[in-house]
């Protein structure tokens, strides 16, 4: 009878069944673990008491690759770095061998890299966003964000021939001149954008569920976020206003009105948050963008040193067969040197260390991706939280693995 | 050694330098198309104006178009001087870069390219062309020119090894200039002015003398062709190496142009070398990369005939031993070769001295030299074999004699040797043990009672010892047939199954050793690329 008597009179915690500290192995192949990424968790019931983070099952040897090409033959290898915005990756990689070689895109062109860019950062964030939102069991948000990603892919491929990897940038510009359609289709996406994105806030900013596994769970500080290098959303949300744009303006995005949403605690919520409102200021660049892109002028340097030219002189004249011949085998030279070249990509500062021994093939292309130093906080993030706290937090923090392709 | 300036930087020179020739052994290049070290001045290309500071330049007056104006306006500009045709002086102050030159530099490439044919995708030239890469320094801007080109003979066939498009030509003269400085034939000239210049051949004359391919090797541009590279190979996947010919005892020096992906040789060619054969080479000889892989032995074989089988190199070697084993020591005969690197004569006169063997040596029959480069000698390394007999060596006909004799009764060859000895060998037939290490078929090789393949001079690294005294080394190019090794470590392997033992970790001590017992070896030239 004593020990009925010690069950009754004993308080709530003394009835938690009794456990020992596991360990569990979640991924490599986990569905929620995006890309090939293994935590190694030590857990306490469900509270994660230590976690070990191991990216590094993908490898495809990207900075070697890029040692063997000519420097045009990067682009398709960053295609692949963050493939959710692959656009902002050409984009990034012509910005810093252009900076290299101290070439400047005519204006044209420049603003069509800002109108390229900002659709593929809307199709990322909303991406990420959706992903959240589906993890946490709202498969509507998740469906209508897709159908939003849908229609920019139809915008990017109708522009560039491709819906993901476009292999579009160039050094010195891009690949084709924008279509006709580029300016209506984009003034006619945007109205549609808002008008998805008010349906699904309606569905999720007021949904308890959903306030409760986002707000305060996977808080980053702001001293440790600073500290491990991070950058984009996942800096922002904890109240620094970095962003690359504003910072250190590249292109033309000093010409358009737009704000840095920030947070203020660091947590999945704000994180969630700041990609939200960012979608809404890229839509604010893009409607600017496409005002006042020029209507016509070149978009790639006119320089057959740098560009390939037009088939039409390749196939007629012997200056542009040897330039084409010139460029094909032996590639741009930019000049012998090395150089930091960074934009803000979707989750953050995208930086290309490359150096330059003067030929056609790259020395070295070192890429500083944000998700790796983004990735590096989402320890501090997760100890100390519940092991289903580890879903929407590693989703907002939103590693890419083509990018932690060490 | 007095000096001068180009583009403010000290450049010594010899007297009776031009500016380009002193600027080019400080390898300086100034931007030139008919000017080549080895031959005379023509100065026709123009592609080579710098601009020479003086206290009075010489200003031409010119007339320069006035956008504001909307015309032409007289205005003065200074007289460039060709570099290839000034003769360098003391304290002369030139300019290669000033905005000038590269206005001449960038004309005069633009009225090359003209009516230059878009030929580069069919070009073999490509890749290695001056039109190219100048234009990319030089010119870098699209054609002008919107109008039908000027066309002029293509595919004309010069003699059997070269052909000639004149629409790719830009009237250098370097091949008229090869012909008649280096061959002494005068059987091209130029004909007609401007746009129907052409070079055309003597009446009733072929391209045929022994340098012809010089010809095509000092085109700048793809106007020449060898008939033997012509749609071979694209240079761009090409790789070097340095190399020594082996057409006969004047040993040019080589660049031997291959393939990494099929390991195959496509050309030769000349590698300048001022002690030896300049900037040139003869055909035959820069055809000798052929052999490479005409009649190739690259299995081992034991026995003869109707008894004869083929084997694998280790067992052949255990075969080849157990005979040699059965033989007299002092009724062997070791047979170096004047075809074969220094190393491998060494390596075998070691083992014919330690077993007591005689000596002899095997060698080309001599051919027709000439007093420009060929040797009469047709073998590039009698002398380095020579230097590794260290003693007289007996010659073939000796051997053959020997073996009527029955004083020899085994015999250790090196290399393949002219079928013209094949009957005279026929003697060796009859002995037991005749073992013939080679990497072509030959009069030995028909003889042998055990064939041991071995690498060919692509196929290994090694020194040859040229008719001058002079021991140049050479890198190996391609890689030999599966388990088929140098000579040298197959006459070690022979050996240790001998019960001599050599031990040689590589080249390098085998060198140091070559070098111990000669001088001549001591001062080597190294092959460089």
């Amino acid at each position: 009878m004593e020990a009925a008597d010690d069950i009754l009179e004993a308080d709530d915690e003394a009835l938690e069944l009794p456990s020992d500290p596991m360990r569990l192995n979640m991924g490599p192949s986990h569905p929620a673990m995006h890309g090939t990424v293994r935590m190694v968790l030590d857990l306490e019931g469900e509270t994660v008491l230590n976690v070990d983070i191991q990216p590094g099952f993908l490898h495809r040897g990207f900075e070697k690759s890029c040692e063997r090409g000519t420097w045009a033959q990067v682009f398709p290898y960053t295609d692949r770095l963050n493939y959710a915005s692959p656009m902002l990756n050409n984009i990034g990689f012509s910005h810093a061998v252009e900076k290299l070689a101290g070439i400047v895109v005519p204006e044209r062109g420049q603003y069509f890299r800002v109108v390229l860019g900002e659709l593929a950062r809307v199709s990322d964030h909303l991406t990420c966003c959706a992903a959240t939102a589906m993890e946490l069991g709202a498969m509507t948000p998740f469906l209508w964000l897709m159908k939003v990603r849908e229609w920019i892919y139809d915008i990017l491929e109708i522009e560039t021939g491709a819906r993901v990897t476009h292999s579009f940038g160039r050094i010195g510009g891009f690949a084709h001149e924008p279509t006709e359609n580029l300016g209506p289709a984009i003034l006619d996406l945007v109205p549609q954008v808002h008008k998805v994105l008010a349906e699904c806030e309606r569905l999720l900013l007021h949904n308890r569920i959903f306030m409760d596994r986002m707000q305060g769970t996977g808080v980053i500080p702001r001293a440790h976020a600073v500290a491990m290098g991070c950058t984009g959303p996942v800096l922002r949300s904890t109240g620094v206003d970095y962003d690359v744009r504003k910072d250190n303006p590249y292109f033309v995005y000093d010409r358009f009105d737009f704000e840095v949403p920030v947070g203020e605690d660091g947590d999945n919520w704000d994180r969630f948050m700041v990609r939200l409102e960012e979608t809404k200021q890229s839509c604010r660049i893009l409607e600017q963008a496409v005002s006042k892109m020029p209507k016509s002028g070149p978009v790639s340097v006119d320089d057959p040193r740098v560009m390939l030219p037009a088939k039409s002189e390749v196939y007629s004249t012997i200056e542009g067969t040897i330039a084409h011949f010139k460029l094909v085998m032996e590639g741009f030279k930019p000049p012998k040197g090395e150089v930091y070249g960074y934009t803000e990509a979707t989750n953050g500062e995208l930086g290309y260390h490359i150096v330059s021994d003067g030929t056609g093939t790259p020395y070295r292309v070192r890429v500083r991706p944000p998700c790796w130093y983004n990735l590096q906080s989402a320890r501090v993030a997760l100890v100390g939280g519940m092991i289903a706290d580890i879903i929407p937090t590693f989703g907002s923090i939103n590693m890419i693995g083509g990018e932690c392709d060490r | 050694m007095p000096s001068f300036k180009i583009d403010g930087q000290d450049v010594p020179f010899e007297p009776g330098d031009t500016i380009i020739r002193a600027a080019w052994r400080q390898g300086l290049e100034i931007p030139h198309y008919c000017w080549h070290p080895g031959l005379s001045v023509a100065a026709n290309c123009r592609m080579c104006l710098v601009e020479v500071a003086s206290a009075r330049p010489m200003m031409m007056p010119i007339l320069k178009w006035d956008a504001a104006k909307n015309d032409y306006v007289a205005a003065t500009k200074v007289k460039l001087q060709p570099a290839c045709q000034t003769a360098a002086a003391d304290g002369l102050e030139v300019a290669t870069k000033s905005d000038e030159v590269k206005k001449a530099q960038s004309s005069v490439q633009e009225l090359l390219l003209l009516n230059h044919p878009v030929d580069c995708p069919i070009c073999d030239q490509a890749g290695e062309c001056k039109l190219q890469d100048y234009w990319a320094e030089h010119q870098s801007e699209l054609k002008r020119k919107r109008t039908e080109p000027v066309h002029k003979p293509k595919g004309v066939r010069f003699g059997p090894t070269i052909v000639y498009d004149a629409e790719r030509c830009i009237m250098c003269t370097r091949c008229i200039r090869v012909c008649d400085e280096i061959a002494n034939d005068h059987v091209l000239d130029m004909r007609e002015r401007g746009n129907k210049n052409e070079i055309v051949l003597a009446p009733g004359r072929q391209l045929d003398h022994a340098y012809s391919l010089m010809t095509e090797h000092v085109c700048p541009v793809g106007a020449l062709t060898s008939r033997d590279f012509r749609f071979k190979a694209r240079v761009w996947f090409l790789k070097t190496q340095p190399s020594v010919c082996t057409g006969c005892a004047t040993g040019c020096s080589t660049h031997a142009d291959y393939d990494p992906r099929n390991q195959t040789v496509y050309r030769l060619r000349p590698r300048d070398n001022a002690a030896v054969n300049q900037y040139w080479m003869c055909d035959d000889g820069m055809m000798s990369y052929k052999q490479q892989d005409e009649g190739r032995v690259q299995t081992a074989r034991v026995g003869r005939g109707s008894d004869a089988s083929m084997a694998l190199v280790e067992s052949a070697l255990d075969r080849a031993a157990e005979s040699l084993a059965r033989v007299s020591r002092g009724q062997l005969a070791v047979v170096l070769s004047a075809q074969h690197a220094s190393e491998d004569n060494h390596a075998l006169a070691r083992l014919g001295r330690t077993l007591g063997a005689k000596l002899y040596l095997a060698a080309k029959a001599d051919w027709t030299g000439d007093a420009i480069l060929r040797n009469v000698d047709a073998n590039p390394n009698r002398a380095g074999a020579t230097l590794a007999a260290g003693v007289a060596l007996g010659t073939t006909a000796d051997l053959v004699a020997d073996v009527a004799s029955g004083a020899v009764k085994g015999v250790i060859a090196l290399g393949a040797h002219s079928l013209q000895d094949a009957a005279g060998l026929a003697k060796l037939a009859e002995l037991d043990a005749v073992v013939s290490l080679t990497s072509h078929v030959g009069a030995f090789v028909d003889v042998a009672s055990h064939v041991l393949p071995v690498a060919s001079h692509l196929e290994m690294a090694g020194t040859f010892v040229n008719a001058k005294g002079l021991a140049q080394t050479f890198k190996r190019v391609v890689a030999p047939a599966p388990g088929v090794e140098t000579a040298w470590r197959t006459i070690v392997e022979l050996a240790s199954r001998l019960g001599v033992s050599m031990e040689w970790a590589g080249l390098k001590e085998i060198r140091a050793e070559l070098g111990a017992a000669s001088p001549t070896y001591a001062s080597i030239t190294e092959a460089r690329a």
